[in-house]
């Protein structure tokens, strides 16, 4: 749970960085990053931590059938009793009442097996009551993007809501007026009224259907929808409709309490996003647009064509007192400039958003300038460690030194076959490459268990067995150098380190 | 091997053959004080086996042939009442006095057997009207199960198999070692030549200095971390118990032991593994096409082994 926890918070974040990303760069990808990101396997794995139970394996249906008062007297199941019959089967309570023995046609034992099924057996598909509620869902799933891509008006709407959301969310960023103009008195309803019934309809079809693919695979079709029509939402939107996503992707039915953790969780994210990086400032950028139309206007000035302007600019014109176009001119124009620069420089300087970005960008570069070093460097750090792994073999402790022959021994040994890792030292000798000669095996066993004893014993062994170990360590290097191809060589020289 | 040990294996193979691996098994199980559930169809051996292993080491033998009637006072013992003394007498049952019990057929005693028989195997006592009697020093139990499908039985439930030590399987000889026993058995009964070569009381001894056997933080760690895989396996619903890790503590040790060293290495860890937790771990149902001996080969295959620990971590003790 825990963990789950974590991955929670570290996928979250990385939303976030996307958003942040968003708005350096102006794509619309957190969209659809923010919905693929459950999907990749191992993600998806890590966050939705699979239950005990397994996926769709419902508890089989146990449909005991509870005695009913009254039943047992039914004559129906009885019949008289003939030599021959189980004394058990014998009704005695109706015998009594009717005065000659009575026996149960079947023992209640196989009615219980009957209705009782084993919980191994899937449980029973109810197809008739499941398949309309699928059917609708599935049709509502399809007509409402269909008719909000059909009815014009619809469409409008959404492209108006979105902006409108965009707008909300990015502050004053022109981009989608820009690309999408639509007039601001669009009614939105209906939009909304479909996507929201259309996302609806998705849930109702998941949790109904158990099929989690189907629901994603609709989720995703939708999402391309939208951005195919230029319906992208900001990104805390993004991050709530991922989210929600991803709950229904949940493998298992998640509790209140979990939900109402996680619908605050979302919700925070999504303020705290919308608020620390909201984008250019609403403010700063129409200081800066007012500060860009005077500069142009000077231009125009500067030009010298005031005809050219149209009625409504020369309004504008008159407001603003350094667009005077009357004696000295130039130098008025140029230190109108200067100051209008200088405004803009005050206006645009960067606030810390701005310096994230500066310090992500430098952290970058910088990741590009060391990168090309870095295996030398990581080269360098391994040949050194190599070598004092060496000096103990001169250590005065005989274990010791065995121990750390030995480790050298069989470091040379996973390089030369890989996936042999984990085993243990003694089945080394078995699984030797056939490159060594004969009494290598019993060699190689014996130093081992040497170190065993070493490792486990906590006895200090005889001097000899680091000449033993020594002499090993010799023989194994020359074999596998003799045999290695080049690519081999390279890795032991410079991937394990292992030549002096 | 230590000799000792050696010669009982050996006495142990002149009545049954071919099967070394599965009677060293049992030695080791008798070394480190537990039961051992034979797992297996009828007549392969397995009475002729512990009988001769009794005999080997001089231990008090008791066969139970367990069906549906059997009651715990005929194992436990009664109290009767003596008319002539005018008081309850107690009747020693089948499990007083004996050193070796072979348990046949365990599963198809009734659930109030079973328990009485697991609970003096653990608590090496049985208690009848109110008095404790203590069992015999060594005191052993080898059962043996039917396979499901036998008329009338059924597995011993989960919480009564954790309480053997190891779960072993005979299998069938092969066709040197049957037809040796074909051969051996033409004019005499081979039972009848297995001498005692080992006392009681050494028995005991051995089974105090298995306890003395060291077994270094390392050995303990990897018990633990593969003991923690099993819980975290995804096709495994109920994991290693903690009894299951003291067990198999307990058992590497006796393996170490009976190879003649005083201190554990990784593969006797590795070695009794399967034998001891194969009854523990319970699939998920969802795991159909899996053996439990597959996932406890998985487990030890993805646990980093201690050797490779201790040599590349530096966790060496002095």
């Amino acid at each position: 749970m825990n963990r789950k926890r974590i991955m929670w918070a570290v996928w979250l974040l990385t939303a976030a960085c996307l958003y942040f990303f968003e708005n350096n760069t102006g794509t619309r990808i957190v969209l659809i990053c923010s919905l693929l990101a459950p999907l990749i396997p191992p993600v998806r794995r890590a966050l939705f931590a699979p239950d005990q139970t397994g996926v769709r394996e419902k508890p089989a249906r146990r449909t005991l059938r509870a005695p009913v008062p009254g039943e047992e007297e039914e004559p129906g199941d009885v019949r008289p009793y003939l030599p021959g019959d189980p004394v058990r089967r014998i009704h005695w309570k109706l015998s009594a009442r009717k005065g000659e023995l009575l026996v149960r046609e079947t023992a209640p034992e196989k009615t219980w097996e009957e209705t009782a099924r084993p919980a191994s057996s899937p449980p029973p598909r109810e197809p008739c009551r499941h398949l309309r509620a699928v059917l609708i869902s599935a049709a509502a799933c399809l007509v409402f993007p269909a008719l909000l891509a059909l009815i014009p008006q619809a469409r409008l709407g959404a492209l108006s809501l979105c902006n409108r959301l965009f707008a909300a969310s990015e502050s004053a960023n022109a981009y989608a007026y820009q690309y999408f103009p639509v007039p601001d008195d669009q009614s939105v309803l209906p939009a909304v009224l479909l996507l929201f019934l259309t996302l609806g309809s998705i849930a109702a079809l998941v949790l109904l259907t158990g099929s989690r693919t189907l629901g994603l695979g609709l989720a995703v079709l939708c999402a391309l929808f939208q951005i195919y029509f230029g319906l992208s939402f900001p990104a805390w939107a993004n991050i709530i409709l991922a989210g929600l996503l991803a709950v229904l992707l949940m493998r298992r039915p998640l509790s209140r309490k979990d939900l109402a953790a996680f619908g605050v969780l979302m919700l925070t994210v999504s303020v705290l996003t919308a608020l620390l990086l909201p984008g250019i400032d609403a403010r700063t950028e129409a200081a800066s647009e007012a500060a860009r139309d005077r500069l142009s206007l000077l231009s125009l000035a500067a030009a010298g064509s005031p005809d050219s302007m149209s009625q409504g600019e020369t309004e504008t014109r008159h407001v603003h007192p350094l667009s005077l176009a009357d004696g000295g001119q130039e130098a008025k124009t140029a230190q109108a400039y200067r100051l209008v620069t200088v405004e803009e420089q005050q206006i645009s300087r960067p606030g810390w958003v701005n310096w994230l970005r500066i310090i992500l960008l430098l952290t970058l570069s910088a990741a590009v300038v060391i990168l090309p070093f870095a295996p030398f460097l990581l080269i360098n750090a391994r040949k050194k460690k190599a070598l004092e792994m060496r000096q103990a073999f001169q250590s005065e402790d005989t274990a010791e030194a065995v121990c750390a022959i030995f480790r050298h021994v069989v470091r040379w040994l996973e390089a030369a076959e890989s996936g042999g890792g984990n085993r243990l030292y003694r089945d080394w000798a078995e699984a030797l490459p056939g490159i060594f000669p004969e009494g290598y095996a019993g060699r190689f066993s014996r130093c081992a268990a040497a170190v065993e004893e070493a490792l486990y014993g906590g006895s200090s062994l005889p001097e000899e067995k680091r000449a033993e170990a020594l002499a090993l360590l010799e023989e194994t290097e020359a074999f596998l150098l003799r045999t290695a191809d080049a690519k081999q060589k390279f890795l032991l020289k410079y991937r394990w380190c292992l030549c002096e | 091997m230590r000799p000792s040990l050696e010669r009982v294996l050996l006495e142990a193979e002149k009545v049954i053959a071919g099967k070394r691996t599965v009677i060293e098994k049992i030695l080791t199980a008798m070394l480190a004080d537990g039961h051992v559930l034979l797992d297996d169809v009828p007549g392969v051996g397995k009475t002729t086996l512990a009988v001769a292993l009794s005999r080997a080491v001089g231990l008090t033998f008791r066969r139970v042939q367990f069906t549906p009637d059997v009651l715990p006072s005929d194992l436990t013992g009664f109290s009767m009442y003596d008319k002539a003394g005018g008081d309850f007498v107690y009747r020693p049952g089948a499990l007083s006095r004996a050193n070796l019990v072979l348990g046949d057929e365990i599963n198809r005693a009734p659930s109030k057997t079973q328990s009485a028989l697991l609970e003096a195997m653990e608590e090496r006592q049985m208690t009848v009207d109110g008095t404790t009697y203590p069992l015999e020093k060594p005191f052993m139990v080898i059962a043996t199960q039917n396979s499901v499908g036998t008329a009338g039985t059924q597995f011993l439930p989960y919480a009564q198999m954790d309480r053997f030590l190891v779960r072993l399987s005979l299998g069938y000889p092969d066709y040197e070692a049957q037809m040796k026993m074909l051969r051996d058995r033409q004019d005499r009964d081979p039972a009848s030549d297995v001498s005692v070569v080992l006392e009681k009381d050494e028995l005991c001894a051995m089974q105090r200095q298995v306890r003395a056997v060291r077994v270094q933080d390392s050995i303990l760690d990897y018990i633990t971390r593969l003991t923690m895989a099993s819980h975290e396996h995804e096709k495994v619903a109920v994991g290693i118990s903690p009894r299951g890790a003291l067990f198999l503590d307990r058992t590497a040790k006796a393996k170490a032991y009976l190879e003649g060293r005083d201190y554990v290495t990784g593969a006797d860890v590795q070695a009794v593994f399967t034998d001891v937790c194969a009854h523990r771990v319970l699939l998920k149902d969802s795991a159909e096409g899996t053996s439990v001996e597959q996932v406890l080969d998985e487990l030890i295959r993805k646990t980093e082994n201690p050797d490779r620990r201790a040599l590349f971590a530096g966790l060496r003790k002095k």
